[in-house]
């Protein structure tokens, strides 16, 4: 049976009123169970990509598929089921004076029946680590916290895709790691996973494909090692490497691979070479 | 010789309103003139406090009760109206959308000037003066809405450098931007240390830029200062700042891991650290 | 939406008089646009407007308000034919059955009560799109005496627009993603549709504001005595027009009393 592709993007273009186009004939597709970080300096389109994946901006040329849905003739409210959102200040949507009642907000909107909403509600709220504050008022929590009462309210809709934008933007690297976390554990759990972020040790952590955007065009669409390997494609939307991959690169003359993730598999690669070396010599 | 530090902060408490614990416990820090502090730590760990602390937001706008003293050049700063501070304490907040007053750059960097009465020439020297130092002489007839995220901290620096301050304050300016933005600020920053002589007091959580930039480093937790000393010292700390949750710079957790480095000399950039494999891999 | 009372920079000779013969233009448009209700000079009085536009080359950018207002104009001008009542039937909106007659007069009235208020909203925004915040701000602090404070809020007040727009769209996103249906037409709905909207914006306003005092707090802002970087000047173009609008207000007038431009 062939894959179904969750998102399927056609010769997107998109410009706001009768301006410069924001983004150019972009294609891409998700299949499902995917963990895509979608990368570019300010200004290069991600956020407006992004709003096009559950009908917030409709193409002004091209298609969009949401499950095979054209996004131009559905509601947004509709595409909701379907893609989830997290935005990037959860103060921009908590309005409720409870954590749960915030969380249930989407639910009650999908008209589901009063235990669903609990049950679900309460799931979302012990995937994300706050059934303890269900009954808190949102803004007595930290900016950390409050993200992840916007994550718990958009997953407990149960949506297939789940969209986070900028998500660990103004946190703490502990508020970080929680929060990609949750989201690994999503993607395991079969969710498919779209994340904008300009930390790319975040990226080589927990994505396996990127897209790399810049003014409006797809500069490169890769597994992540790959993408990584060609800082010369990332330097064009002044993006880095993270600074471990950087250093691999200097070491290849020890053959040492230039595609080097994290500071763990660096570390193993040097044990090993160490070890190997001091084999031969005996 | 003794020389006077220009900050210092002694025994120093501070508890917010309504609040039973406290935000900020036996602070102890003394700042040259001329030196680079880095503060970083997890979210509520006084950071963002202590700098209130220092620019008169606190006790003048927001109240709370304190212990200790906090003297810049000489005089407590309790002592001082909050127009009194201005002059002495540059300050740089994080969300660049919220904290630029004006819609326009030049009248933005000539606010704070006006403020203090000064007559027009002295303001445009000022302003002049400013830009320059920010590296952004070519936005000055610019609107401000539509800047670029670095554009617009680089304009919020330049009207507390209008200021003629002894001392910048930033609390995470860089925590909304993308790595672009990133870098124009800490070139900026690093520009005016060390050929200005300006002395900065940074809150940041980006520790990889930190360590390059910083003279030295303040690791808060829980209100109280947790570890404190050059950028190599701290961040061999690698037990205590995981579990306090402070991002360790990468190549300084791979030497970490592999050790044999010497004392003192743990890499912190790709070139330090390109260096320390290549010395080990000799062995 | 954006665009709308906002400065658009130009080298015209519009943008270079003070903000004060602005100011004392746009008024004057509002005094000659009330004393007469014939609808020709109040078209010519819709011309002159649009041509000072072009001048300040602002007449462009302008179009998109202009475009909106001509629906309101429209809307004005309909209401106006409709209910006049008086004179000739020129034709029936309903021919059929004869309902919902135009006159002529109606007609004619219409057009010069759109033409007016076309006329003056448009001159109030050539006069915000022609004159920097900052001049606006020094004209009323220096010329017309009002105190520092005042004139700031006022001019806070206009920086945040857009940012302030720019949230309402968020939020509101932010709610649709979360299956809140903010589309249909049911008036309750919409009504009781503010809360998502509404709270966010509310407490993001109250931080921003606490933000911005500490800002300025910060930048010495303590209501001491201030000086101003830039002196508003008055040139020998301002006096000069200054005293034309006066002659122009005045003989309009004159005119007006002496019957002219009345329907």
């Amino acid at each position: 049976m062939q894959r179904k592709a969750r998102i399927k993007v056609e010769k997107l273009t998109y410009h706001y009123g009768s301006g410069q186009p924001v983004l150019k004939n972009i294609s891409f597709e998700t299949g499902k169970g995917e963990c895509i970080a979608l990368i570019g300096q300010n200004g290069a389109g991600k956020t407006t990509l992004a709003k096009h994946f559950n009908g917030l901006h409709r193409p002004s040329s091209g298609k969009v598929y949401i499950d095979g849905i054209d996004t131009t003739s559905t509601k947004v409210s509709e595409l909701a089921r379907k893609v989830g959102f997290v935005f990037q200040n959860p103060d921009h949507q908590i309005f409720h004076d409870t954590v749960a009642r915030e969380v249930a907000f989407g639910l009650r909107n999908l008209r589901l029946s009063r235990r669903e909403i609990e049950e679900r509600t309460a799931a979302a709220l012990e995937a994300v680590g706050l059934t303890e504050h269900c009954r808190t008022y949102p803004f007595n929590l930290s900016k950390g916290q409050r993200q992840r009462i916007a994550l718990a309210s958009v997953l407990a809709m149960q949506t297939e895709t789940i969209v986070l934008d900028e998500p660990t933007t103004g946190q703490d690297f502990r508020e970080s790691v929680q929060i990609m976390e949750i989201v690994r554990k999503l993607n395991e759990n079969g969710h498919t996973i779209i994340f904008i972020t300009h930390d790319m040790s975040l990226v080589a952590r927990y994505a396996r494909r990127v897209l790399v955007l810049c003014r409006g065009e797809i500069l490169a669409d890769g597994d992540v090692r790959s993408v990584f390997a060609a800082p010369e494609i990332l330097k064009k939307t002044y993006l880095r490497p993270p600074q471990i991959t950087n250093l691999a690169r200097c070491l290849g003359r020890h053959s040492i691979p230039p595609d080097v993730l994290g500071v763990r598999e660096l570390y193993e690669l040097l044990v090993k070479m160490r070890s190997e070396k001091i084999g031969c010599c005996s | 010789m003794v020389t006077l530090a220009l900050l210092q902060i002694k025994n120093f408490s501070f508890s917010y309103p309504r609040s039973a614990q406290p935000a900020l416990q036996g602070i102890n820090i003394s700042v040259e003139k001329g030196e680079f502090i880095g503060i970083t730590g997890p979210t509520g760990a006084g950071k963002s406090t202590l700098t209130y602390c220092l620019n008169g937001i606190i006790p003048h706008f927001q109240g709370g009760s304190c212990q200790g003293r906090i003297s810049l050049g000489g005089a407590s700063i309790f002592d001082r109206s909050p127009a009194q501070i201005s002059r002495l304490v540059g300050s740089v907040f994080q969300d660049p959308e919220a904290q630029i007053i004006s819609p326009e750059v030049e009248q933005e960097l000539a606010f704070g000037p006006e403020n203090l009465g000064f007559p027009p020439a002295e303001i445009e020297q000022r302003i002049g003066k400013a830009l320059e130092l920010a590296g952004i002489p070519g936005l000055r007839n610019r609107p401000t809405v539509n800047l670029s995220g670095g554009e617009k901290q680089r304009v919020a620096i330049a009207a507390a450098l209008a200021m003629l301050p002894e001392i910048l304050v930033l609390d995470e300016p860089t925590s909304e931007l993308d790595p672009v933005g990133t870098d124009e600020i800490f070139q900026v920053l690093n520009l005016l240390n060390k050929e200005h002589g300006m002395t900065i007091i940074m809150v940041e959580q980006k520790t990889e830029q930190l360590a390059a930039y910083a003279d030295r480093i303040l690791v808060f937790n829980e209100g109280r200062i947790a570890l404190e000393g050059e950028p190599r010292q701290v961040f061999a700390r690698r037990r205590e700042l995981e579990q306090i949750g402070v991002r360790i710079p990468q190549v300084a957790r791979l030497a970490g891991l592999l050790g044999g480095y010497e004392r003192c000399t743990l890499p912190l950039t790709v070139e330090e650290g390109h260096l320390y494999l290549e010395s080990i891999l000799r062995r | 939406m954006a665009a709308v009372a906002e400065y658009i920079s130009r080298n015209s000779p519009i943008h270079r008089l003070n903000p004060l013969t602005k100011m004392i233009w746009a008024l004057s448009i509002l005094g000659v646009g009330l004393l007469f209700n014939d609808y020709r000079y109040l078209l010519a009085l819709l011309a002159s407007v649009l041509l000072v536009a072009a001048a300040a080359g602002v007449l462009r950018s302008l179009l998109p308000a202009a475009a909106g207002l001509t629906v309101f104009a429209l809307i004005l001008l309909l209401i106006q034919a409709l209910f006049y009542g008086q004179g000739q039937v020129l034709f029936y909106l309903v021919p059929v059955s004869n309902r919902l007659a135009v006159t002529g007069p109606g007609l004619l009235s219409g057009i010069a009560m759109a033409a007016r208020m076309m006329a003056l909203v448009l001159s109030f925004l050539i006069f915000l799109a022609t004159t920097r915040t900052r001049d606006i701000v020094l004209t009323l602090v220096e010329k017309l005496k009002v105190p520092y404070d005042y004139a700031f809020m006022f001019m806070t007040a206009l920086r945040f627009i857009p940012a302030f727009f720019s949230e309402v769209r968020q939020v509101s996103e932010a709610q649709q993603a979360r299956a809140y249906a903010v589309e249909g037409w049911n008036p309750v709905k919409k009504i009781r549709a503010y809360a998502p909207v509404a709270v966010p914006l509310v407490l993001l306003s109250l931080n921003k504001a606490d933000q911005l005092a500490m800002a300025m707090e910060t930048r010495g802002y303590s209501g001491g005595l201030r000086t101003c970087l830039r002196e508003a000047k008055m040139g020998v173009a301002d006096y000069g027009l200054s005293v034309l609008l006066a002659l122009l207000l005045v003989g309009s007038a004159a005119a007006r009393l002496a019957g002219y431009g009345l329907m």
